[in-house]
């Protein structure tokens, strides 16, 4: 399998911004959960669309909606290390980091943070593969979606990467592999686009060098 | 509850009035037309789209061949993942088995995400019989579900209405007074569905192809609302018609190259999720939801075993046939199939729902081919729907009259003197008797909309004898062939190129023994007779002989060149047919592309002119830089917008359908005009008959001109 080179990295970017995919390139991990920390204290306050009980309510949102006065980042498949690393930070400017349980937080969730195991650059796409449902509950039911993705990699397009799809697939198990193309959107009413439907209102990805 | 809009021509005609009055769909339609067009183009230009859909069209048809096999090999695999797979022969038996999934797991309230196999068997109003709540989750099928309404576009399915309608519909279910800021209203919508999604206790979703190498679904989405279906219900049911059944990741990979750039213009929608077996559901008592996969026939088996109609089973449900066809763009979805919209809807029509229903709307089809040009399956749209038109025809046909037809289509001369007989008792243009394109029809004038054009003094044959001109040392040998409305109307346009290629040394004959093509025998419900006089056609001409046989009817050449090697395709005259569609040749093609005329071959006349693309010359014969060329050479060629657009005439569809083929004659003229020309060429009589009629009708100063007569003028002395 070719490496992926810069010329490719090159295409993604240009290929997710179309799309209203937010690109970042950062060193290392640790560069990586700082801006997720950033991330969720640089958006508005998550609206709870369900009632919450027993969690404690902001101001309404301009939707005038409830909101979370706690932000909540989500990060399931995260390894011991990063995820103790990131909730350390998080603790410390009051952001709750959980890692399991994110069915008790349909209501929704500031920030939702997982790997993608590869990504296509012709289409700016990621692709993200699990068996375990708190992953696939991160990347739809927060409000700002995150992927970690390292550039090693990014394959060139969508004709190519059969292959690599059967592997991820797999038989015989329950699996769920998705292609993801940017945030939520829709252009159902009178054809003009809106971007946060159902799913989540922004996509980040967190390009890794390695 | 809609009413019945197709319980006769009559009501269906009526109906399209009310659509061709709805300033807000008309602009809105017209807006997107134009749109897609461009966002099409630009989408398209990182992939070979020819190859992907011969490619699509090939993947289909191939497992179209072995559907058991690869279902049987799917449910193999899915129940290895742990899903239960379930086959339903018919609409009613897959609304059962769900309405029976639903009560073995004691379901109240269901989600679903967008699936036109639904609609098509009618699951909701099924399962709201056993008292469950079904909710739509989809924006589009959400806003039409409020209103009670059907979709009017397979992926759009709100296009019709404005965000005033929405805002009506999303304030009376929420109780709020709600702006029109339509951020706002999907905002409205997130807030409203996300407790359907959490309390839920099913989820029903379609599916876009169901791989059988490893027993996993994949859907084709925007909004994330698919996901949270499939997702957080402890049960989730897919309904999926077999013709989905794809048997490697490779072939579904090829289609996705393909159906969001047809259907939306993107390269990837959103969200592709391959969803496989079922997974650790939070709600079940018993960890692992359930997943269930219906797979529905519904007529799709015998459709697969139908020599001619197996193609449909290619259709990827991406929407793009309505999105280029102009009768669409004028009366909307509601008006143009039952459930399934388009091209594609009319043809489905017929064989999920009502036949008769399907005729009627079948006859809504100018045959502009616009369908087939974008179809991601590469599906004969144009001619499925005129097969399901001549069934109808068939049936309707009386004796007398098909005989009478007979014996006039087989003897040219005796047509041509009824023709005369009618000649003399005509009206002059305005108010005379009308015409078809190429055969006489008495008909009670209701389409005033063109001045109608008088058959001509003399026929091109009659005037054969003193026109054919002496050309004593040719480099090349051709024959005309007449077709009728230039033979018995607009004999002037065939003289102008039999004037232009004597002038450049080329011999003309014009075989006595041809008859019309066949083509508007069909319309007629003469389908044994089309053969008959294509049989007589091909023997008139001694096709070897000739360099080429040149026609100046666009519809005539397209017809000979496609259909007769179809229609005798054995036998003793299938040789001689297969010469004769060959050695045909439109008379663009034939000066740009073997005379190779150029500007130094005519004078620069300076004269402003526009040009209308035929359909049959740019789409069914695939010609487009011939005649624009020729035009440049002798003029200056002022390119106007949508010139591939139809101009109405559709042959019969401008006498059934005036009050549509009108619009789009009055969009055609607008748009010649606003180029500033002073004439318009094109290709085909049919088109002059309804664009010069039109000019006519409106006093305006636009002439309109077959190319062989802009040609013929400015000819060098």
């Amino acid at each position: 399998m070719a490496e992926s080179t810069p010329a490719l990295v090159d295409v993604f970017k240009e290929k997710a911004a179309l799309v209203a995919a937010k690109v970042t390139e950062v060193a290392d991990l640790s560069q990586a959960m700082r801006y997720v920390v950033q991330i969720s204290e640089e958006k508005p306050p998550c609206e709870l669309l369900a009632p919450e009980p027993g969690t404690q309510l902001g101001p309404l949102s301009e939707n005038n909606l409830p909101t979370r006065i706690q932000p909540i980042i989500a990060a399931p498949d995260l390894d011991d290390e990063g995820f103790f690393a990131l909730e350390k930070t998080c603790k410390a400017k009051g952001i709750r980091c959980i890692r399991n349980g994110l069915h008790r937080y349909l209501a929704g969730f500031d920030v939702g943070l997982v790997w993608a195991q590869f990504a296509i650059a012709d289409s700016g796409t990621c692709v993200v593969s699990t068996t375990d449902e708190e992953v696939r509950l991160a990347t739809m039911i927060c409000e700002s979606s995150v992927l970690l993705l390292r550039k090693s990699a990014i394959k060139a397009n969508l004709a190519s990467i059969a292959p690599q799809l059967r592997i991820l697939q797999g038989t015989g198990n329950p699996e769920s592999t998705t292609f993801i193309t940017g945030p939520s959107r829709t252009a159902d009413i009178e054809r003009v686009l809106t971007i946060g439907v159902h799913g989540p209102l922004e996509l980040h990805i967190i390009l890794l060098e390695e | 509850m809609q009413p019945d809009i197709l319980k006769s021509s009559a009501a269906y005609h009526e109906s399209l009035h009310e659509s061709l009055e709805n300033t807000f769909l008309r602009k809105t339609l017209d807006k997107f037309a134009v749109d897609y067009r461009a966002n099409r183009t630009n989408i398209f230009l990182d992939v070979p789209e020819r190859e992907l859909i011969a490619q699509i069209a090939e993947d289909r048809d191939r497992s179209c061949k072995r559907l058991d096999e690869l279902y049987q090999q799917f449910k193999k695999e899915a129940e290895k993942r742990g899903a239960k797979v379930h086959f339903a022969e018919t609409a009613d038996d897959a609304n059962e088995i769900i309405a029976q999934i639903a009560q073995d797991n004691k379901v109240k309230s269901i989600i679903k995400s967008k699936s036109m196999t639904a609609e098509e068997t009618l699951l909701n109003q099924r399962l709201e019989k056993d008292g469950l709540e079904v909710t739509e989750t989809d924006l589009g099928e959400w806003i039409i579900q409020l209103r009670g309404e059907p979709p009017s576009h397979m992926v759009m399915p709100a296009i019709h209405l404005s965000r005033d309608e929405v805002a009506e519909d999303f304030s009376r279910a929420t109780q709020e007074r709600l702006s029109n800021d339509i951020g706002k209203l999907v905002k409205v919508s997130r807030r409203e569905l996300r407790p359907k999604f959490i309390q839920a206790d099913m989820g029903i979703s379609g599916a876009n192809f169901a791989i059988a190498e490893n027993g996993s679904i994949a859907l084709v989405t925007n909004e994330g609302n698919d996901r949270l279906v499939t997702t957080l219900p402890r049960v989730h049911v897919a309904l999926i018609g077999i013709e989905k059944l794809t048997p490697t990741l490779e072939e579904a990979l090829t289609a996705l190259q393909m159906l969001p750039r047809n259907a939306t213009s993107q390269r990837l929608t959103s969200y592709v999720s391959w969803i496989g077996g079922g997974g650790a559901a939070c709600k079940n008592a018993y960890g692992q939801r359930q997943v269930h996969f219906v797979f529905l026939d519904n007529g799709r088996v015998k459709i697969a075993k139908d020599p001619l109609f197996s193609q449909v089973l290619r259709c990827v449900r991406c929407g793009a046939c309505a999105n280029v066809c102009p009768v669409y763009r004028l009366v909307g979805g509601h008006k143009m199939g039952n459930i399934y919209i388009g091209a594609i809807g009319i043809i489905l029509s017929y064989f999920f729902f009502d036949k008769d229903k399907a005729r009627i709307l079948a006859q809504n089809c100018v045959g502009c081919e616009a369908c087939s040009d974008v179809c991601a399956g590469g599906i004969e749209l144009p001619r499925l729907i005129r097969e399901i038109r001549a069934c109808a025809n068939d049936e309707e046909g009386s004796p007398r009259v098909e005989s009478l037809i007979s014996s006039v289509m087989k003897n040219r001369s005796l047509f041509h003197t009824l023709l005369k007989f009618a000649k003399f008792g005509q009206r002059p243009v305005t108010g005379g008797t009308p015409f078809m394109r190429h055969l006489p029809h008495i008909f009670a004038p209701k389409h005033g909309f063109i001045a109608l054009p008088a058959l001509a003094r003399h026929s091109f044959r009659e005037r054969w004898g003193k026109i054919c001109p002496s050309v004593p040392d040719p480099q090349k040998h051709v024959a005309i062939f007449a077709g009728c409305a230039q033979d018995f109307i607009y004999p002037e346009q065939l003289e102008a190129a039999v004037k232009l290629l004597a002038a450049h040394n080329i011999a003309v004959d014009f075989p006595d023994a041809q008859t019309c093509c066949g083509l508007p025998l069909e319309a007629l419900g003469q389908r044994a007779l089309k053969v008959e006089v294509a049989r007589q056609n091909a023997k008139a001409f001694d096709s070897l002989y000739y360099d080429a046989i040149i026609t100046l009817c666009a519809s005539c050449a397209s017809h000979i060149k496609h259909a007769y090697p179809k229609l005798i395709e054995s036998g003793e005259d299938a040789f001689r047919t297969q010469a004769f569609s060959q050695k045909i040749t439109d008379f663009a093609s034939y000066v740009h592309d073997e005379l190779k005329l150029g500007a130094e071959s005519f004078i620069a006349s300076g004269e402003k002119v526009c040009y209308h693309a035929s359909c049959h010359l740019c789409r069914a014969l695939g010609v487009r830089t011939a005649p624009r060329a020729l035009i440049q050479s002798c003029a200056e060629y002022v390119p106007a917008a949508e010139e591939e657009l139809c101009c109405g005439c559709g042959g019969s569809y401008m006498l059934k359908f005036p009050e549509v083929s009108s619009q789009l004659l009055d969009k055609k003229l607008e748009m010649s005009a606003a180029t500033g020309a002073s004439r318009l060429v094109v290709d085909c009589p049919g088109c002059i008959m309804q664009l010069r009629g039109g000019a006519e009708q409106k006093g305006m100063k636009l002439k309109v001109s077959h190319l062989a007569e802009l040609l013929a003028e400015n000819m060098k002395p």
